[in-house]
């Protein structure tokens, strides 16, 4: 018997959706642009966030010693990185030690096609140093700074500008996404509650009678809330299927650009990776935009 | 069953549409509400239906005293009433079998209950043959039966009619006031508020008359007390 019920409802919603075309269409539309938007954006988001973390491990940091410290000072020197702390939490995730024997096989792997070059250079020559991973990249700054007050190093390397760039970028991205996302919303918001609005209209004479026959508010709206969820939802796979072909395609196009090949460390995110959070978001988009917009739209037509 | 207690009702406008109202209608009564255009009539039936709330006394129906009703409880009170209008008030894009079925759909029915209830008011009404044309294609009179057929559907104790005749010429008017006659005579109380001063002569029932919002008349006789 419920599911008699339940059925008659959604039934009831989707004539709706139909019954009113034009403004069912401008729903889309805008509902639509509403996912595109955030979907590119956090196609960008995350995609950016995926290089720092790919800039960050391939580069990392790296702490050189002086050229003559003996080993016990240079095991000192490890045990004082390693315990580095910023804000009282531990800044250091990973510490690997270089050695003078592996530095200079990379020069000399570098170097393979001159081996003439390598005749004057000799193992003692290199120094010593330390590739650090750190537990979270905003530490940088800090670690770099205590790292070149230990006694004995002489020099640290870091990615810092790069990632600091990156990170700003991806911050401004995601403020830009938000504010973008939050008047978007909104002006779904009013068009959902439009066209319903009109589709209630059109039925007020049949809710009128619902109401003398004593129909509950709830049994009322669920028709509506149906008409206004099956458009959020089918916006929902529009936008997911623009999306899914757009992004392949540019990111393929970015791929096999000259600049991306030139950086051959860069690589982009797929579809697949991301697809999970987009169908959720896009899910409680469609359904939250559209019990909202008819539960806008029906205040005024239940008061009797 | 309709119990008015010194029932007074002020619009926000300012209007007295009603003075202090006390009637008390039994189960099984057949009632006439009369008066001109503007006395207060349809506001009775809105207070009785509780699409309006009284300024001032107390509602009770069915033994319950409506004036504290729940907003979410009203649904609840209106199945124990039909209602009928003087337009009618069909969905013109269902068939008439459909038009009455709704208002078993709304109250959660049996697919079941729903076949078998539907023909048996449409033949009450005598409209069986008729189930599977839309309200447009029929006359006024058979529309107001079907509407009636609606009213009844979910075996409700009273008929609330506002103006049911309003609409249809003299002899359709007086089939209808007959079939609500037959309606009663199952032992279903009916309200009928109208302005056929003919057919409220011709069937002698209770009548109670409003004058700019007060009663002025409950006794049974004919539509006006001067000779």
């Amino acid at each position: 018997m419920k599911f008699n019920v339940i059925g008659y409802l959604i039934s009831e919603g989707f004539k709706n959706v139909m019954k009113n075309k034009k403004s069912t269409f401008s729903c889309l539309g805008v509902m639509c642009a509403t996912m595109l938007m955030f979907g590119i954006f956090f196609a960008i988001a995350q995609n950016i966030n995926h290089i720092v973390k790919i800039v960050e491990s391939e580069q990392g940091m790296q702490v050189f010693v002086d050229v003559n410290m003996p080993e016990e000072q240079i095991v000192q020197v490890e045990e004082t990185l390693r315990n580095i702390q910023v804000n009282g939490t531990n800044a250091i995730n990973k510490i690997r030690r270089v050695s003078k024997q592996e530095a200079y096989d990379t020069v000399k792997e570098q170097l393979k096609d001159h081996p003439d070059a390598m005749e004057a250079v000799e193992v003692e020559m290199f120094k010593v140093s330390f590739v650090i991973n750190l537990t979270d990249l905003s530490y940088t700054h800090d670690v770099v700074s205590q790292a070149e007050q230990i006694d004995g190093v002489v020099k640290v390397t870091n990615s810092e500008n790069t990632i600091t760039t990156l990170m700003s970028l991806a911050n401004g991205i995601k403020m830009f996404t938000l504010v973008i996302l939050t008047v978007l919303i909104i002006v779904s918001l009013f068009i959902i509650s439009n066209t319903i609005k009109l589709s209630v209209h059109a039925r007020r004479k049949e809710i009128s009678i619902m109401k003398y026959v004593g129909a509950t508010n709830n049994f009322i709206r669920a028709p509506f809330a149906v008409e206004g969820i099956v458009i959020g939802i089918a916006s929902g796979v529009i936008s997911i299927l623009i999306i899914c072909l757009g992004y392949n395609a540019l990111a393929n196009k970015f791929l096999s650009s000259s600049i991306a090949q030139k950086i051959q460390t860069i690589s982009l995110l797929s579809f697949g990776e991301m697809v999970n959070l987009i169908i959720i978001v896009y899910i409680l988009l469609g359904v939250g935009i559209g019990i909202i917009g008819s539960a806008i739209s029906m205040r005024k037509y239940l008061d009797v | 069953m309709i119990e008015f207690k010194n029932v007074s009702k002020t619009y926000s406008t300012g209007t007295e549409a009603v003075n202090n109202a006390n009637f008390k209608i039994d189960k099984g009564e057949f009632v006439f509400l009369v008066g001109s255009s503007g006395s207060g009539k349809s506001t009775l039936i809105k207070l009785i239906l509780k699409e309006e709330e009284p300024t001032k006394g107390n509602i009770i129906i069915n033994g319950k005293d409506t004036t504290f009703l729940k907003q979410n409880r009203i649904p609840y009170l209106r199945r124990s009433m039909g209602v009928v209008f003087q337009d009618f008030r069909l969905l013109p894009d269902r068939t008439v079998y459909d038009n009455v079925a709704f208002a078993m759909y709304i109250v959660k029915a049996t697919p079941r209950h729903i076949r078998r209830q539907v023909p048996m008011l449409l033949s009450l009404v005598g409209l069986s043959g008729k189930a599977k044309v839309y309200p447009d294609e029929l006359s006024g009179g058979e529309q107001q039966r079907v509407a009636l057929a609606r009213a009844l559907v979910n075996n409700p104790s009273m008929i609330i009619a506002d103006e049911p005749t309003g609409n249809l010429d003299p002899d359709t008017a007086w089939e209808i006031m007959t079939l609500l006659n037959e309606i009663n005579m199952r032992g279903t109380t009916v309200v009928v508020a109208t302005h056929a001063k003919d057919i409220v002569d011709k069937m002698n029932k209770r009548v109670i008359e409003i004058k700019s919002g007060n009663i002025v008349r409950d006794e049974k006789g004919g539509y006006s007390s001067e000779v």
